[in-house]
C-alpha cells in the first residue's frame, strides 16, 4: 500500500515538473505590480479607517435655562458613528448638558491588557464636540476576569485590581475629556452582583481598591459610587437589599473616603415628582432620604448626581403613568433639582434612545425613537430648556 | 527577460523530456482525451478506493435528502397532542385583551381566541399567566407552546420566533366623525386634529406638521378629552391608537378611522421557530376563523359593536 502511494506521489511529482514555470516579470511590469499592490493596501486601509467615520463638526455648546438637565444615553451597542453623532446632537438640541454613558469593561479589554478604544473614542469625542459633559459608568466583567460560565456581572474580590487597572487605563486615555466615573451599577441587586447575595462590604472593598488607583492616575477625576436601585425588598431577600439600608452599610464598611459623589437612581414610577419621600415608597423624592444618610454619616459636604431616573408611559406597564404625566413630572424633576436641591449636580433621566426597539415597557422610557423621530416628550423638554414650555 | 536583459532558452527541469511541455499543452487543451485515464481500468486497479468513494457519496446523498426534504419533526405539536392542550402564555393585565375575572380566571379577547384556535385542533387551551417581559423567554424555553397577549411583532426576533399574521392592528389612525367627509390627512388643511398630549398620536401629529400638513394640533391631557373634542365639533379629527379607537366605537361613539395606519403596531401570535406543524396549523385555524366570521364576532364580544360607519 505504501509502495503504491509512493508511486502515486512520484507520478504526481513528474506531472508537476512538466508544467512550464512562469517567465520572470519584466522590471516595468514589476514596477506596475508594485504600484498596484501599494494602491490596494492604501485603499483598503483608508476604507477600513474611514468606513465608520463622520466629521466631528464644529465645537458646540448647550443652550439651556437649566444646567442640571441630563439624560442617560445608551450608545454602548450603537456601532454606527453617524448615529452616535446624531444622538449626541439631539441631546444638545434638547438642552441637556449632561450625559451618562456605559463603557463595559468586557467590550474594551476583551483580553487582559489588550484594549480596544475605537468605540469609546467615537462616543466621547462626539459628546465633547457637542459640548456635553460625560459621566462614564464602568462595569461588565470580561470572560478572562471571571470563572468559566459565570455571569458577566460576577467579579471576585481577587479581580478588583484588574477592574481598577481598566479604570486607570480609561482615565489615562480620557482624563481631559471625562471627569466623572461611576464604579459599578446597582450593586444592591443580586442580578447586578453576578446573581450572588448582595454584599455592601465587598462593594466597599471594590471602592477601596479602585478609588486610590484612579486618584493616583488622575486626581482631578471624580469617582461616583452607589448608583443603587430603589427597592423595598424585605431584609434577607435573595433578590436585593433596600437601597437605604445598603447605603448605610456602605458607610459602616468605611466607604466615605473612597468616593467623591453619590450616584442616585430616582424613578418616579406611578407617583408625581412632588410626592413626599417615605421609607416605604419608591418615588422621585426618595433621593432626599439617601441625602439624609449622606449627611448623617458626615458626607454633607459632598454632592450627588441622579444618574438614572424618570417616568415611563407604557400603556400597560403597571408602574407607568400617562404620557402627559410623564412630561409634567420630567419637567418638575429638572426644576426640583435646580430650585430645591443645591446638593444635586444634575438629573440624568433614563433613557435617551435605544439602538433598536426593545418591544417592552423599556421603549416607553425613551425620548426619541430608534429612527430618531422625536417623541413629544423630547420636544417638550426642548421647549422647557428654551424657556417656552407651557402645558396645555 | 532576466536582469541583464538577455533572452535565454528555457532549460527543462530535471527529468523532463524534450517534448514534455508540448505534451502538457495538449493535455490541457483536449481534456481527458490527452491522458490514458479509464474509469474501468481504474476500478480494476483500485476496487477498495472506489468502494469507499461510493459509500461516502451515498452517505452524503442520504444526509442531504434527510436534511432538506425529509419530514421535520415538530416536538411542540407532538407534546400538545400528548397533553391534549395548547399551552398559551399571556400577561392578564391588559383588558379587554386579557385580564382576570372576579374568581381569578383569565378572560378576554386573547383568551377566547386561544380557545377558538385550540378547538379547531380538538384541544383545550391552557392559559399560563406570565409577566409581559418574560413571555418570549417562556416560549423560547418551551414553558409555553405560544404567546397570545396583545403581543407586538418584533422583526429582530424572527430568527428565534415565528409570528402569525396579525389579528389586530393597534397602530395610530386618523379618526373622524362617522359622517365627516375627511378621508386622509390632506383633507384637513386649515382644520384641527386632537391628540392626547405626549402620546404616539401627538408625536405623529407633530411630524406631519413638520412635513407640511396644514392642520392645527390640539393637545389634550387625556384620550377621553381628545375624543370628546372630536365628538363636540371642537376638533375636525383625532389621532389615536387602534385599541382606544375600537373601545370608543364599542362604547357607541360614532367615529371611524380613515386613511392608512400611520404607525403600524400589529398584534400577532408567537410560536417556536422549530414548530412547523404548529405554524401551518395556526395559519389554517386563523384563516378558518376569519372566513367563518368568528374573528369579527370575537371582536364584537370584547369591544362591542361598531355603531358608526367603519372605513
Amino acid at each position: 500500500m505504501i509502495g503504491r502511494f509512493s508511486s502515486f506521489l512520484r507520478r504526481k511529482s513528474d506531472a508537476f515538473n512538466r508544467i512550464p514555470p512562469l517567465a520572470p516579470p519584466s522590471p516595468r511590469a514589476g514596477k506596475l505590480i508594485g504600484v498596484l499592490l501599494l494602491c490596494a493596501v492604501f485603499g483598503l486601509s483608508y476604507r477600513s479607517y474611514f468606513r465608520n467615520w463622520v466629521p466631528l463638526g464644529p465645537q458646540r455648546t448647550v443652550a439651556t435655562i437649566n444646567p442640571k438637565m441630563g439624560v442617560h444615553t445608551r450608545l454602548t451597542d450603537e456601532p454606527d458613528a453617524a448615529k452616535i453623532k446624531q444622538s449626541l446632537e439631539m441631546v444638545r438640541e434638547m438642552g441637556a448638558p449632561w450625559i451618562v454613558e456605559y463603557f463595559p469593561w468586557a467590550y474594551y479589554e476583551p483580553r487582559r491588557g489588550h484594549y480596544e478604544w475605537s468605540h469609546p473614542d467615537l462616543v466621547i469625542d462626539h459628546a465633547n464636540r457637542q459640548g456635553l459633559t460625560v459621566i462614564a459608568r464602568l462595569g461588565y466583567v470580561p470572560e478572562w476576569a471571571r470563572p468559566e460560565d459565570s455571569h458577566h456581572l460576577y467579579l471576585e474580590e481577587d479581580n478588583y485590581e484588574a477592574f481598577g487597572r481598566y479604570a486607570v487605563e480609561f482615565v489615562n486615555r480620557y482624563r481631559d475629556k471625562v471627569a466623572y466615573l461611576i464604579i459599578w451599577n446597582e450593586p444592591n441587586l443580586s442580578l447586578e452582583w453576578g446573581f450572588r447575595p448582595v454584599d455592601p462590604a465587598s462593594y466597599v472593598k471594590m471602592l477601596k481598591v479602585v478609588y486610590p488607583m484612579v486618584k493616583a492616575a488622575a486626581p482631578e477625576v471624580q469617582v461616583l459610587a452607589g448608583a443603587l436601585a430603589p427597592t423595598l425588598d424585605p431584609p434577607g431577600s435573595e433578590w436585593s437589599m433596600n437601597d437605604l439600608d445598603y447605603l448605610q452599610r456602605m458607610y459602616d464598611a468605611g466607604a466615605a473616603p473612597y468616593f467623591d459623589i453619590l450616584a442616585i437612581h430616582a424613578y418616579g414610577l406611578g407617583f408625581d415628582a412632588d410626592e413626599p419621600a417615605g421609607e416605604s415608597v419608591i418615588n422621585f423624592r426618595r433621593s432626599e432620604l439617601l441625602r439624609e444618610i449622606m449627611v448623617r454619616n458626615g458626607d454633607g459636604h459632598k454632592t450627588a448626581m441622579i444618574t438614572e431616573g424618570g417616568w415611563n408611559d407604557h400603556p400597560r406597564w403597571t408602574r407607568a403613568v400617562r404620557p402627559a404625566e410623564r412630561i409634567l413630572n420630567s419637567v418638575r424633576a429638572y426644576e426640583i433639582a435646580i430650585a430645591e436641591w443645591p446638593w444635586l449636580e444634575n438629573v440624568c433621566l433614563w433613557v435617551f434612545r435605544f439602538p433598536w426597539d426593545q418591544k417592552s415597557y423599556q421603549d416607553y422610557f425613551t425620548f426619541v425613537g430608534t429612527d430618531f423621530e422625536p417623541k413629544a416628550i423630547y420636544l417638550e423638554m426642548q421647549a422647557y430648556a428654551e424657556g417656552r414650555f407651557e402645558a396645555p | 527577460m532576466n536582469e541583464e536583459g538577455v533572452r535565454v532558452e528555457r532549460v527543462p527541469p530535471q527529468g523532463e523530456t524534450a517534448g514534455a511541455g508540448r505534451q502538457w499543452l495538449v493535455a490541457a487543451s483536449h481534456g481527458s482525451r490527452g491522458t490514458a485515464f479509464s474509469v474501468r481500468d481504474s476500478f480494476k486497479r483500485r476496487p477498495l478506493l472506489w468502494l469507499a468513494v461510493s459509500i461516502a457519496a451515498l452517505a452524503l446523498a442520504g444526509w442531504l435528502i434527510l436534511r432538506t426534504g425529509g419530514p421535520a419533526v415538530d416536538g411542540t405539536w407532538l407534546r400538545m397532542q400528548e397533553r391534549g392542550s395548547w399551552r398559551v402564555g399571556m400577561d392578564p393585565s391588559f383588558p379587554p385583551f386579557e385580564t382576570l375575572d372576579a374568581e381569578g380566571a383569565p378572560v378576554g379577547y386573547d383568551v377566547d381566541l386561544a380557545r377558538e384556535i385550540a378547538a379547531e385542533w380538538g384541544l383545550e387551551a391552557e392559559i399560563v399567566a406570565i409577566g409581559y417581559d418574560s413571555l418570549l423567554d417562556a416560549l423560547l424555553v418551551d414553558r409555553v407552546d405560544a404567546v397570545i397577549s396583545a403581543f407586538p411583532y418584533n422583526a429582530r426576533m424572527t430568527k428565534d420566533v415565528h409570528y402569525s399574521p396579525p389579528y389586530f392592528e393597534a397602530g395610530v389612525r386618523l379618526v373622524v366623525g362617522a359622517g365627516a367627509a375627511y378621508e386622509e390627512v390632506g383633507d384637513l388643511e386649515g382644520g384641527t386634529v386632537a391628540v392626547e398630549w405626549g402620546s404616539r398620536g401627538d408625536a405623529i401629529a407633530r411630524r406631519l406638521q413638520r412635513e407640511g400638513a396644514g392642520f392645527t394640533r390640539l393637545p389634550f391631557e387625556s384620550t377621553e378629552k381628545a375624543i370628546e373634542a372630536l365628538l363636540s365639533g371642537a376638533s375636525n379629527a383625532l389621532l389615536i391608537d387602534g385599541v382606544t379607537l375600537r373601545l370608543a366605537q364599542g362604547e357607541g361613539k360614532r367615529i371611524r378611522a380613515v386613511g392608512a395606519v400611520l404607525d403600524e403596531d400589529p398584534y400577532v401570535i408567537a410560536v417556536s421557530i422549530e414548530a412547523p406543524k404548529l405554524q401551518s396549523a395556526l395559519l389554517q385555524a386563523l384563516a378558518a376563523l376569519e372566513e367563518e366570521g368568528r374573528m369579527e364576532l370575537l371582536e364584537e364580544r370584547w369591544f362591542g359593536q361598531v355603531s358608526g360607519q367603519e372605513e
